[in-house]
């Protein structure tokens, strides 16, 4: 469909009301904000695993604090728009997306500190060494993802979103490959067993880290075309999101 | 600001069952064009939800559904409005049977300054529905146990209709509306003048006429064209934007513009 | 910041006692042209009232008259214009000469001369009343002249003489000191027409000529007044014969009376040949003059109507006439009525079209009919004021009193009557 003559000189992209734009932008900063915080964390849990350093991980387990006061302090100001501004359309489902983005980060910091705390068991023994490999691919990789997740949210980037979405596969068969690797070692010495669990929960919280980060891709798929993406494949998200994308890019340009 | 020109309406204008049918309607008041080009469908039993803009036209348009407009003398009507496939503005159509199909509700509650029981009889007395006093006595009972008022005024029917509170005189009102048994309810913002509370109440009795009824309302809340609507139609400087089901309105506009309305960047 | 509040605090609060001071003026010359109004009333009403009271009175003198049979020719059986044909004169002569001492004619006649004129029709009406009190002795008031009633009102008590010479005055004050000269409320003033003889003239004809020419034109000019506003507003088209008709109709409310009379004369009396000086061609007359006011006030109320009303009535599918007859018309009736009784009222003081068409004539006997020749009470007025006898004056006042007394009433009727309507909504 062709540009309708929507009246070039209106400006859509601001709310008649200065305070609610103020407002919007405050909770989407507040929680790019939080997003950065949960980024440090999880590259901090996994240099802490990587390099056997604690100091790290101690920090990890007291700034997981301030994470959840950003969380609730975040969703709160969410509520307040929702009360307050009865927000429809596009500002709703950035609400909604904010509120929940910011419980995915929240629970991607849950994981940095059980990385953390893992982190901290392993570093005492002789042979913690075990998938280091793989968890420095996965760590980087879910780190990316992060990141990239934050600021596909921030662009409204469609693209950079299912980008996310398709790393979340490969981290997936990454931990597939180690959890393969560690039950080798388990059985061929069970002695390392106890050891080896630590790394299995180090291993699959880095996991979750990237369904977490898939999660917050779902939302930026939300938040710009419309589509809820949730518990669908990366085929049909992405037919679903350029589709819709299309009606609201062909009519919003 | 630049008008739209030629523009196809988003979404869905059309339904399965409709009652009314409105094709490629225009309206004129003298020299200028208020409404544009309008098809729309209001199927049987649903509630449409009119929104958009001050003078866009939705107020307009409803009042060319029951020929409201042909008291003004300048305002001439392009296209066709179809009541169950009949025109409307054809020449053989009389109004005064027309607008017993088609009620209208008011944005100001309007009751006449007679007493509530006269308030209701009077479409039924004019339109010579009852032939004694007891059949009237019953529509009039029926009417006001429809709009939710009869156990309010029952004992007081010879009080002055003018006398009753702004929720219970719109209510009134739409008991007067439904008293001639109509197939269709026009409201042009039937609650613009009311506290929450009897906005509330007449938000519910909508909901509850819809089973016996199709129903056009223009309304400025949005929240309430979200509550009470199935289907939401926005009009944009005399154009029909977009019609959709009244959640995807809300959620997901499908038109930039009416993005821009409902999420108040603009109105 | 702090600064410029207090400058801009200071500011207002300098200019505040301007501003008082200015109001204040406003309410004093207010006050003073209420006052001013008030009192010119006060001085106006004052001036008719003390002027107009003693109209109401009247000198009579107590009289036993003897209806001698054999001097008056008749008796109880006689014919009634036998009996209205007797020589009551003489028997009123004759008792004034028992009654006071005359020698010469001139004696006799300025005797003769302080009893009215028509004092012997008060003897005639009560034998035609009761032919039984032939014979018997009658007594009567009879009213006395003019210039009897003048200087015993007026002069007496500053011991003048008025237009009296020294005899009559004795006649005069012998009676007095006799208690028979005595001052009574004044019914001739109520119920005789017109007459040359200020004792005997009344405002009953003027009054039975002015109700009877309103009567004539409320009959006329509400139905046409009300119907043409009705047209007007809710069913003529908006075209440039509406609004010609329209602007013409104000144009009319402003054309002075004299005009209408004016017309009257050459349309209905010379074309139509209507009689001239009867209550049928001033009501005409004056419908033409209070049309406009009437159309013009019920446009006025038919367009406070609020359209709501219309609106809710139309949505309902009433039709054009039912709207307008069961919503508008009754809403609007209140300012429709008070515009016709304020048109009314304008009718019943109207003077200067009424001359035109003969109304001023000399008219002495009280119309029955609208079309029986009469007089109005503004026209009554009119004539008495010009009229030399100082009597008159009175007479004047006192029309001019029932006249007020007249619009008044209007008024209060207009009142009452919205009043009424408007709590039956």
């Amino acid at each position: 469909m062709a540009n309708k003559g929507i009246p070039v000189e209106m400006n859509f992209s601001q709310h008649i009301s200065g305070q609610f734009n103020s407002d919007l932008e405050a909770i989407r900063s507040q929680m790019m904000e939080m997003g950065g915080l949960v980024e440090r964390q999880v590259a901090n849990a996994i240099e802490a695993i990587t390099t056997g350093d604690t100091t790290p991980a101690d920090d990890i387990i007291r700034r997981e604090d301030d994470v959840d006061r950003m969380e609730v302090a975040i969703d709160q100001e969410c509520t307040q728009i929702l009360v307050r501004r009865q927000p429809a359309a596009s500002d709703l489902r950035m609400v909604l997306a904010v509120s929940r983005v910011v419980r995915d980060l929240e629970r991607i910091g849950d994981e940095a500190t059980k990385i953390a705390v893992h982190a901290l068991e392993v570093s005492g023994s002789t042979n913690g060494g075990y998938c280091q490999q793989s968890i420095r691919y996965m760590g980087t990789e879910v780190g990316k993802m992060i990141s990239g997740a934050l600021n596909a949210f921030a662009r409204n980037d469609v693209d950079g979103a299912l980008d996310v979405v398709r790393n979340d596969k490969l981290v997936d068969q990454q931990y597939s490959a180690a959890l393969r690797e560690l039950i080798t070692y388990m059985m061929e010495d069970p002695r390392s067993i106890s050891q080896a669990i630590n790394i299995l929960w180090i291993l699959r919280a880095i996991e979750r880290i990237g369904d977490h980060a898939r999660n917050i891709s779902e939302q930026v798929i939300y938040v710009v075309s419309g589509a809820d993406v949730r518990h669908s494949s990366i085929s049909e998200m992405e037919e679903r999101a350029h589709k819709d994308k299309d009606d609201s890019s062909s009519t919003g340009a | 600001m630049s008008i739209i020109e030629n523009h196809q309406t988003d979404g869905e204008p059309f339904c399965d069952s409709p009652k009314l049918k409105a094709r490629g309607v225009g309206v004129f008041y003298g020299d200028k064009q208020a409404i544009f080009d309008v098809s729309l469908d209001i199927g049987a039993n649903e509630v449409i939800a009119l929104i958009g803009p001050s003078g866009c036209g939705k107020s307009t348009f409803l009042r060319c559904l029951n020929r409201m407009n042909d008291t003004i003398d300048i305002c001439r009507i392009t296209g066709e409005i179809l009541l169950d496939d009949e025109d409307i503005y054809a020449p053989k159509i009389d109004v005064v049977p027309l607008r017993a199909r088609v009620g209208m509700v008011f944005q100001k509650p309007n009751p006449f300054p007679k007493t509530i029981f006269d308030n209701v009889a009077y479409g039924p007395r004019i339109h010579g529905l009852v032939n004694h006093r007891h059949e009237l006595e019953e529509i009039v009972e029926q009417s006001l146990r429809r709009a939710g008022l009869w156990s309010e005024v029952k004992d007081r029917l010879d009080a002055p209709g003018t006398g009753l509170s702004g929720g219970q005189q719109q209510r009134l009102c739409i008991a007067r509306t439904i008293a001639v048994d109509p197939e269709v309810i026009l409201m042009d913002e039937p609650c613009s003048a009311l506290d929450p509370i009897a906005t509330a109440r007449i938000e519910e009795l909508i909901d509850e006429l819809r089973d016996n009824y199709t129903i056009a309302i223009v309304t400025h809340s949005m929240q309430q064209a979200a509550r009470v609507s199935q289907r939401t139609a926005y009009f944009h400087l005399g154009q029909l934007i977009e019609v959709n089901p009244t959640d995807l309105v809300f959620t997901k506009p499908q038109h930039a513009l009416t993005e821009a309305y409902i999420t108040g960047r603009f109105g | 910041m702090t600064d410029q509040l207090t400058t801009t605090r200071s500011k207002v609060e300098q200019g505040m006692a301007r501003r008082r001071r200015a109001e204040g003026r406003f309410r004093l010359y207010g006050v003073l042209s209420v006052g001013f109004g008030l009192l010119c009333l006060v001085v106006l009403f004052g001036n008719i009232l003390s002027q107009g009271s003693s109209a109401f009175r009247q000198t009579v003198l107590q009289a036993e008259i003897l209806l001698d049979q054999e001097y008056l020719g008749l008796n109880n059986q006689s014919p009634v214009n036998e009996l209205r044909n007797g020589n009551y004169e003489g028997l009123i002569k004759q008792y004034l000469r028992n009654t006071a001492e005359v020698s010469s004619r001139s004696e006799r006649r300025a005797l003769y001369g302080l009893v009215s004129v028509g004092a012997h029709w008060q003897l005639q009406d009560a034998v035609l009343a009761n032919p039984d009190l032939l014979g018997s002795t009658l007594s009567i008031e009879l009213i006395m002249d003019d210039n009897v009633d003048q200087w015993f009102k007026h002069e007496r008590d500053e011991g003048g003489a008025g237009r009296l010479n020294e005899l009559q005055l004795g006649w005069l004050e012998q009676w007095v000191a006799e208690g028979r000269l005595k001052s009574r409320f004044s019914t001739t003033f109520f119920t005789n027409g017109d007459s040359r003889e200020p004792e005997l003239a009344g405002v009953h004809g003027a009054i039975m000529g002015t109700l009877l020419t309103l009567m004539v034109t409320f009959l006329l000019s509400f139905p046409i007044g009300v119907a043409a506003a009705i047209y007007l507003e809710e069913f003529a088209p908006k075209n440039r014969i509406t609004e010609i008709v329209e602007i013409n109709i104000n144009n009319l409310a402003a054309v002075p009376s004299i005009t209408f009379g004016l017309l009257g004369l050459a349309i209905f009396i010379n074309i139509f040949g209507v009689s001239r000086s009867t209550p049928l061609i001033g009501g005409l007359v004056l419908t033409l003059m209070t049309l406009p006011t009437i159309i013009i006030s019920g446009r006025a109320a038919i367009k406070s109507v609020p359209p709501s009303i219309r609106e809710a009535a139309f949505g309902l599918g009433a039709s054009k006439m039912q709207v307008v007859f069961h919503h508008v018309l009754p809403l609007a009736m209140p300012g429709m009525l008070t515009g016709t009784i304020i048109g009314m009222a304008q009718a019943l003081g109207e003077t200067a079209p009424l001359l035109m068409i003969g109304m001023i004539a000399f008219v002495v006997d009280v119309p029955g009919f609208i079309t029986d020749p009469s007089t109005v009470l503004p026209v009554q007025i009119f004539l008495w004021s010009d009229s030399p006898e100082q009597a008159f004056t009175e007479r004047t006042s006192g029309a001019i009193i029932v006249l007020l007394t007249f619009l008044i009433m209007m008024n209060t009727v207009a009142v009452w009557l919205r009043r009424r309507l408007e709590r039956r909504w």
